[in-house]
């Protein structure tokens, strides 16, 4: 019988978890900093809540 | 840690627990992936609450987006409020609702009773996985995940979306899995073997989904004179404090947008 199991996020997601906080931290600011790249792609947009798109920005 | 949105997390928990952290950031502190550039939060449902989160997000410059009033009159009905700021360079986004969508009032007032806690008071993981079962395809990946840090069989098999998991549990424990078929059907059918359970398990995730997706259309009709009018409000509201920005709102709210959706 296979020991293979069901994936779903990548390794890279997986290791956050031996990461120390300072790590974590720098990770994640890495990211978010990265991220801002796409401000103008998602400015009317919705990661939350019940509203999809922002009327007052252009389609 | 020094994350922004941590920062606000304790601001806004200032002698008192006022926002449980939710979602994205939730899954950066419980560690399992960066995968959101915005914080949401859940409040408690009551004047003080919001009247401190409007300070705190006033002395950061904050402007609403698109979205409800932080107004319990709104809130309550599961309606989302939105507010965005910039600092540092980075564009930050304050999602905040006071009724999570999936969350049972019993499970909700449990989880203020005890959050769980990481750096800041954060939403407990079956809180999350429920937060989660969003339309979005990415989100189940989350949920697998986040199903194989819970420590107890029952709520494993609750919220596992693992047919290979889900038939080890039953091997393991299947007294648990037996009880936990009776809020989750496809568990019944765990005899018969992965495939099965892989077809059912689709199947759940495209209900789940159909079902948070009609949820959204009925806030999104409710909402269609607000989103007509709210081109030119926002531009009245752009040079205005936040508490006048949200006085202002929230009078054109109660002329536009229903309470109940």
């Amino acid at each position: 019988m296979s020991d293979r199991r069901d994936e779903f996020l990548s390794e890279e997601d997986l290791d956050l978890e031996n990461l120390s906080t300072q790590e974590l931290e720098a990770c994640w600011r890495l990211w978010l900093g990265q991220a801002q790249a796409t401000n103008d792609q998602d400015r009317a947009s919705y990661s939350h809540g019940v509203f999809d798109r922002d009327p007052a920005e252009p389609e | 840690m020094d994350n922004p949105y941590i920062r606000l997390s304790l601001d806004f928990n200032d002698t008192r627990l006022r926002a449980i952290l939710a979602s994205g950031q939730a899954v950066v502190l419980y560690r399992l992936a960066i995968m959101s550039k915005d914080g949401d939060w859940i409040l408690r449902e009551d004047q003080e609450t919001l009247a401190h989160v409007i300070a705190t997000l006033g002395r950061r410059a904050a402007r609403y987006r698109y979205g409800a009033p932080l107004d319990l009159r709104w809130l309550a009905h599961g309606w989302s409020s939105h507010l965005e700021f910039h600092e540092a360079g980075l564009r930050l986004r304050c999602d905040f609702v006071t009724r999570p969508p999936r969350v049972s009032p019993a499970t909700l007032a449990a989880l203020w009773r005890s959050p769980a806690q990481k750096e800041v008071p954060v939403v407990t993981l079956p809180i999350l996985v429920d937060l989660k079962k969003t339309n979005r395809e990415k989100d189940y990946a989350v949920i697998g995940e986040l199903a194989r840090r819970m420590e107890e069989p029952h709520l494993q098999a609750l919220h596992s979306r693992s047919a290979r998991d889900l038939l080890q549990l039953f091997a393991e424990h299947p007294a648990v899995v037996a009880e936990a078929a009776r809020e989750r059907p496809l568990l019944s059918r765990i005899r018969e073997g992965r495939e099965a359970i892989e077809r059912l398990l689709d199947e759940e995730r495209r209900a789940l989904m159909r079902a948070n997706e009609n949820r959204l259309d009925r806030y999104l009709a409710a909402a269609r004179r607000w989103r007509d009018h709210w081109p030119r409000l926002s531009k009245e509201l752009a040079d205005l404090p936040l508490a006048a920005a949200h006085e202002m709102m929230a009078a054109k709210a109660a002329e536009l947008l229903p309470y109940e959706p």
